[in-house]
């Protein structure tokens, strides 16, 4: 799983850098756009089940030897704090996934959200205002300002 | 210590924004508003930073858990020495730029939005300056950068709207970084809240553990960012374009403010947590010296150097007032960075102190290139002179503030470096030591390129503007200026009572004991202190106490005087 969300990741930024090098600001806007998806999709490669966490552990190995898991407070592990509560040693929570990461990676998303809203309306009124939205041409309007 | 009082300073500007939204048709009421904010928020951060350093060490850091929630669970804000210093020079710049712009906007621009704007961003400012949490720095550091958008590219002329995605693409860039190694911690160490990641990083380094694999290329990635929002060495060629096209107040309040919110975190984030590399020394006294990991203080090193000398060499070959300021803008970075990579608590205090001076110089200097242009009606530095002669109040201003920016005594700059320097001295980085006083040497003749050129020069500006006529425009500018220029004459002759202040946040961010108890409890140390108790009992500390006494924090009085 983690072998497959690391591809999936690689993937993203692959198109992502392509299509920010190209020469028209449409496609480097995307390209924005989809590295935002990357770096949500490997915030999500982060937790989740995949990459045990260490109460996680604990409970397993507990479960396999018949008996209830039992935490122990190593000084220098931290488990993620909402699992490492009271109850991670019941079952239920402890095969749960970590449900932070993806409160991060929703308020992630809206805010590349709000940035790619900007972004789109900046390349509207700058080709209403130059008449085109090439890198190229407007690196020659910079130079003549 | 628990006050709630702190998070006013947030909701105060978030406030005055949304109010002076419904007031958009109104010029008027919305400066009011506008002012009436920026005035709160700095009485009210003068007031607190007053009472933190009048506290005793245990009561000297003042926090407030979002909704109730402890930390680490909840969002922490923290409102320390360096905080405090940083939002209180804001505002004051906030207010300086804001009232400049009354005499310099235009009324079409102002009717765009300008004030909730300008709100918003020192919404995410001190939000940044404020915040316990990693990811909540990500939040408010998108405020602070859509704010900044839209003010870069308000009035949509061409040459804004054409360097504008410049600076916009490369900040989105840097935010997504950032919001991968967010991610990264939290999957390393199962927590976000800054405080707890210092409680981890000092439990490592008590029991001198190895830190994670991974943990230094998450320091790379952090510093990378960072330095791109602070404009480091290399990742500065974005900011003097992108001054240059913006209404001059809003290039004060920029240069002013958002650099330093990038320098503020590395010095936050860095000596506390990610320079670490999980070894420490036990001094006599049985307080730990946390180890720095050599990679992150070269990176930081060769990042000061060069950010010093060749921004400054950039700024002598420019001939228009902006851009020598803008340029000047990453010089002085430099400085700042210098003081963090010596990483000892007097180093931080002259980087705190270095900060909130160049802050409120800065400002001051491009508020008078605003006047100037008045004037003129151009920054070319060809076209400019006999402003002495027209307007020699304003000379008086520009040369005060000129000369803190280029660090003559008894004026601020030179506190700021003097502390740095000699602690680059003291710490075997003589190398930095002598590239900050060439760089203060050139930063001087770049000073006196604009004074002679611009004030000194008998030759009138071809300009059919009458003095007095813009004289009486700018009336609002004048009053800015002096505002900041008052502030920078404090800020260099009251510097012994700012080094009380700064010397405490440089104690705060040099030994994490302070941060760690006051936001996670007086508990959450008690592991350390056992594991440093373990090691003393192991080995007795040998030569480690002779170094101990050249690294115990000098007294703030003899700090203060040259």
């Amino acid at each position: 799983m983690t072998m497959v969300l690391a591809i999936c990741v690689a993937v993203t930024f692959a198109v992502s850098i392509y299509l920010m090098l190209g020469r028209e600001l449409k496609g480097v806007a995307m390209g924005v756009f989809l590295l935002s998806h990357a770096a949500n999709l490997s915030i999500l490669a982060m937790s989740g089940s995949p990459m045990m966490t260490h109460a996680q552990q604990e409970a397993e190995v507990a479960a396999e030897n018949g008996s209830h898991a039992h935490i122990v407070d190593s000084p220098l592990m931290k488990d993620p704090p909402i699992l490492a509560s009271q109850y991670a040693n019941e079952q239920p929570l402890a095969t749960m996934v970590d449900p932070l990461p993806q409160a991060l990676i929703l308020t992630a998303i809206v805010i590349s959200f709000g940035v790619m809203a900007f972004l789109l309306t900046l390349l509207v009124v700058t080709n209403r205002k130059t008449q085109t939205i090439e890198v190229a041409d407007l690196a020659e309007e910079a130079r003549k300002a | 210590m628990t006050d709630h009082r702190i998070i006013l300073l947030c909701v105060i500007p978030l406030a005055a924004g949304l109010i002076s939204i419904a007031l958009i048709n109104r010029k008027a009421l919305s400066r009011l508003v506008g002012i009436l904010s920026y005035t709160l928020m700095l009485g009210l951060s003068l007031s607190l930073l007053l009472k933190i350093t009048a506290a005793p060490d245990s009561e000297s850091i003042l926090v407030s858990q979002m909704g109730g929630w402890t930390a680490p669970f909840g969002i922490s804000i923290v409102f320390d020495s360096l905080s405090g210093l940083l939002i209180c020079a804001a505002a004051a710049v906030g207010l300086g730029a804001y009232v400049h712009s009354f005499s310099v906007i235009s009324p079409v621009t102002e009717r765009r939005y300008y004030h909730p704007l300008m709100q918003f961003l020192m919404f995410g400012v001190n939000l940044s300056f404020l915040t316990g949490d990693l990811f909540n720095l990500f939040v408010a550091f998108e405020i602070m950068l859509m704010a900044s958008y839209a003010l870069l590219t308000i009035g949509g002329s061409k040459a804004q709207l054409s360097q504008a995605y410049k600076y916009i693409l490369l900040n989105v860039l840097a935010s997504t970084i950032f919001l991968m190694a967010a991610g990264m911690v939290y999957g390393m160490f199962g927590t976000l809240n800054i405080a707890d990641l210092a409680r981890i990083v000092a439990e490592h380094e008590a029991a001198n553990k190895e830190l994670p694999a991974g943990f230094k290329s998450l320091a790379v990635m952090f510093l990378l960012v960072f330095g791109l929002k602070g404009a480091f060495f290399p990742l500065w060629f974005w900011l003097p374009d992108t001054y240059y096209t913006v209404p001059i107040s809003i290039a004060g309040l920029f240069g002013g403010l958002l650099t330093k919110v990038g320098v503020y975190t590395v010095a936050r984030l860095f000596p506390l947590i990610f320079a670490s590399d999980g070894t420490s020394t036990i001094l006599a006294d049985g307080t730990m010296l946390g180890g720095t990991s050599p990679i992150i203080q070269t990176i930081l090193i060769v990042a000061a150097a060069f950010t010093m000398f060749l921004a400054v060499l950039g700024a002598v070959s420019q001939h228009h007032v902006r851009r020598i300021l803008s340029v000047h803008v990453i010089s002085q970075v430099g400085y700042m960075v210098f003081g963090i990579a010596v990483m000892t608590g007097n180093a931080l205090a002259g980087c705190a102190f270095y900060m909130i001076q160049h802050m409120v110089v800065k400002c001051a200097l491009f508020l008078c290139c605003g006047v100037m242009e008045k004037h003129a009606g151009t920054d070319d530095l060809d076209k400019l002179g006999g402003l002495l002669k027209r307007d020699w109040f304003l000379g008086v201003l520009f040369f005060i503030a000129a000369m803190s920016l280029v660090g003559l005594p008894p004026l601020s700059g030179f506190f700021g470096k003097m502390v740095i320097i000699r602690e680059g001295f003291f710490e075997g980085m003589w190398y930095l030591g002598v590239i900050g006083l060439v760089t203060g040497a050139i930063t001087l003749l770049s000073m006196l390129k604009i004074w002679s050129y611009g004030y000194w020069n008998p030759d009138q500006a071809p300009t059919t503007n009458k003095p007095e006529a813009v004289k009486a425009s700018c009336k609002p500018a004048y009053a800015a200026i002096t505002l900041l220029v008052v502030c920078a004459l404090f800020l260099g002759l009251g510097a012994e009572a700012v080094y009380k202040v700064a010397n405490r946040a440089g104690e705060q961010l040099d030994n994490p004991k302070h941060y760690i108890t006051a936001v996670l409890g007086d508990d959450a140390y008690a592991k350390v202190d056992e594991l440093i108790d373990e090691r003393i009992a192991q080995e007795p500390a040998g030569p480690a106490s002779a170094d101990g006494e050249s690294l115990t924090l000098v007294n703030p009085e003899e700090e203060a005087t040259p």
